[in-house]
């Protein structure tokens, strides 16, 4: 009885083995392939994607893209894409890059210097900024592939309504949806005044840092190294998110949002301000799933009355791995990808604003994105985020002190930067 | 050559186990010692020039005077007390529920086993979604239509952490109810009858008969929860990635956070190894108690 049992177990054990060794001894010899591995995030208008995907396969049929998709948040995929990294995988040949891991990935021997394959002739082509964020000690690591830089997206049509022209200060934006949201209010409609993302992670520090830079401060100065944010400027910029913006204007909700969640809100129309990148141009136009078409303005962020202007810059770029066996073959991807006409595609599919600096004299991107013409002085004006092998963790300090003091309005934001002034000091000692 | 029938036995005994032992060695033994080896490093990713040097215990005094960690530290104690306190509670009314004979228990004791079989960062995506301060049902519950009153419940430290404990309870009080059911079981009717002869009431033989029988499955349902609990990182993960405001940062979350996210190998391994610690010094002090209590049954 017992031996039949075991007999039984074991049958429905082994079993699935022999279907797959069955399985495997029918499978047919095919064409050699490459295989080419590309690790990148997922995509906010996978269309673009897709198509750029099939061109390259025309192209190149020899080449098997085999694609991983990671997480929509920078924090998140950057996490996967360097757990790969460290262990040295065979999965990876090219991955894209945030605009900040470049020195993190060039220093810890991730990427590899392109040199060779982008001579300085080519990087003449495009925006100096983008070159020189994917620099590191005299090498390039990464090619621009676009650049983002934030924005403000506001409802044309309800500030035309209650005559206003878009807000040139902080300030002037919160008078103004406060005045719009008691007249809506007032024919039954609620609305709030903006969105943005305030969720802790990697946006939340691009986010204060233009409220931060647009009152005259900074957070770290690129060329000396000193940490601003005890100074007066950061701690009023910061004072005023949590004062007059969160909880105010915005939903306290914002506390949990990134790009996604926040820009819903903004093509639901239900907000009427909105800081993103410039990608939300084109999500807040689609027909289908939104609803303020043609009723989306676009201008340069606000500032502080003493400040000027000032953007995040932000941006992917594409990189190769110093394990990969087929670097020539990945080169050929990577170059595909930055090239003229992908970015070209992207520009008008996506709204993403090319690398290239020729692209912007391009009438069909103009006319798809009238805005480029006066955004290219935003992106070559847009700052950098400070520029450290150890960035990750120079930014999850920033990220806990900004996510601590903007969520509690009863905390002393005084006190709390200068702990984290300390905490700075600290992990800024350790690369010295 | 021949061998005696002893030692023949041994080395087959020995070829037997070697699979298993090889198997812990390489992914149980060789992980703790290397992490406890790591801790004891200077190893940041990003600054491959400074790396690997000897630092003794410096990794584990600045954990200590880590403000960070420290709360972190807190929070994973009081999430810990807390839902598996509830967890014990909540699986011991399941588990009498379900013992009792009722028709369709059958389909009961199946889908309380449900929200355990889901997995738990699909079990955390959906509680996100719950707690959401626009689309949640939560607040359709409470507010109804009235929107303005809608609570952004994950932005508020205090909320969201009571979250991660409701959306952990709530996953994991079936898993004690399990293994306090097989503890109810074991009881023969036949105490609760004599019981009845004598004239208890039903809180009574609850209170004598039910409860100190069912003390050693408490017990262990009440470690296994406690050491899981203490490992927390996924439900962290997905429901709020430690914030807002760090209110929700656990140990683990934490640790991972220093390893994967800012490279620094080694102070992570030090989070790692302090989790390792507590875990295994819980586990022990469950092991004794339990064993005492199983003995004093035995007499």
């Amino acid at each position: 009885m017992d031996k039949i049992k075991i007999k039984k177990i074991l049958i429905i054990f082994l079993l699935p083995f022999f279907i797959f060794l069955f399985l495997g001894c029918q499978k047919k010899e095919q064409p050699k392939k490459i295989k080419l591995y590309f690790v990148t995030w997922k995509p906010n208008i996978p269309e673009v994607w897709d198509e750029i995907y099939r061109i390259f396969k025309e192209r190149e049929p020899n080449i098997e893209l085999i694609k991983e998709i990671g997480p929509h948040s920078s924090t998140a995929f950057h996490d996967m894409l360097t757990q790969k990294l460290k262990n040295r995988s065979k999965d990876v040949d090219v991955f894209l890059m945030d605009v900040v891991w470049v020195a993190e990935f060039a220093s810890a021997g991730w990427a590899m210097p392109l040199d060779d394959f982008f001579p300085s002739s080519e990087q003449k082509k495009f925006l100096e900024g983008s070159i020189l964020a994917n620099t590191y000690k005299g090498k390039i690591y990464g090619i621009p592939l676009f650049i983002d830089s934030g924005m403000l997206f506001y409802r044309k049509d309800l500030l035309e309504k209650y005559g206003f022209l878009p807000p040139k200060t902080w300030q002037d934006m919160v008078s103004q949806a406060e005045v719009i949201i008691k007249g809506e209010k007032k024919e039954g409609k609620e609305i709030y005044g903006f969105s943005g993302q305030f969720k802790q992670y990697e946006g939340l520090v691009c986010n204060m840092m233009e409220y931060i830079l647009s009152n005259g401060g900074y957070i770290i100065e690129p060329q000396t190294g000193k940490i601003g944010i005890t100074d007066t400027p950061a701690i009023e910029a910061v004072s005023f998110v949590r004062d007059s913006i969160i909880g105010k204007i915005a939903p306290k909700g914002v506390l949990t949002y990134e790009e996604p969640e926040s820009l819903d809100l903004f093509i639901q129309g239900k907000v009427i301000f909105h800081r993103n990148w410039p990608y939300a141009w084109k999500v807040s136009n689609e027909p289908f799933s939104s609803r303020i078409v043609g009723k989306v303005g676009i201008s340069k962020l606000p500032h502080f009355p003493m400040g000027k202007s000032y953007s995040t810059l932000g941006g992917w770029q594409v990189g190769i791995s110093s394990f990969s066996k087929n670097k020539k073959v990945a080169w050929k991807f990577v170059k595909f990808l930055t090239s003229e006409e992908v970015q070209k595609l992207i520009a008008i599919k996506a709204s993403k604003a090319p690398t290239r600096t020729a692209l912007y004299n391009d009438p069909d991107i103009l006319k798809v994105n009238p805005q480029f013409t006066w955004m290219k002085e935003v992106f070559i004006t847009a700052y950098p985020r400070p520029r450290s092998p150890l960035y990750p963790a120079i930014s999850n300090i920033l990220q806990r002190y900004f996510s601590k003091v903007i969520s509690n309005p009863n905390l002393d934001v005084k006190k709390e930067a200068e702990t984290t002034f300390k905490e700075l000091q600290k992990i800024l000692s350790l690369n010295k | 050559m021949r061998l005696s029938l002893n030692l023949k036995e041994k080395i087959f005994a020995t070829i037997l186990i070697m699979p298993c032992l090889i198997f812990v060695i390489v992914f149980a033994f060789y992980p703790i010692f290397f992490s406890f080896w790591l801790s004891l490093h200077r190893v940041i990713i990003g600054l491959p020039s400074i790396n690997n040097v000897f630092v003794g215990i410096d990794n584990y005094l600045s954990l200590f005077q880590d403000k960070v960690a420290l709360h972190a530290m807190l929070n994973t104690l009081i999430f810990v007390s807390i839902s598996t306190f509830f967890e014990i509670l909540f699986g011991l009314v399941i588990a009498i529920v379900i013992h009792k004979k009722f028709k369709g228990r059958g389909i009961i004791r199946a889908s309380v086993l449900v929200p355990w079989a889901i997995p738990t960062v699909v079990s955390s995506q959906m509680w996100r979604f719950i707690f959401n301060d626009k689309y949640g049902v939560l607040n359709f519950i409470i507010y109804g239509t009235d929107i303005a009153k809608y609570k952004a419940w994950l932005a508020e430290p205090f909320y969201a952490f009571v979250a991660i404990i409701v959306a952990d309870v709530w996953k994991t009080s079936s898993f004690a109810a399990l293994l306090i059911l097989a503890g109810l079981q074991n009881i023969p009717e036949e105490l609760y009858d004599a019981a009845k002869i004598d004239g208890a009431n039903a809180w009574q033989r609850f209170r004598k008969i039910t409860l100190p029988l069912i003390k050693p499955s408490l017990l262990i349902a009440l470690l296994f929860r406690s050491m899981d609990a203490f490992r927390v990182f996924d439900l962290v993960f997905v429901m709020t990635q430690g914030g807002p405001a760090d209110a929700t940062n656990v140990l683990q979350f934490y640790g991972y956070k220093k390893i994967f996210g800012e490279g620094f190998m080694g102070y992570g391994s030090t989070i790692s190894v302090l989790v390792f610690i507590i875990s295994f010094v819980i586990a022990l002090i469950y092991i004794k108690t339990i064993r005492i209590k199983l003995f004093q049954n035995d007499k």
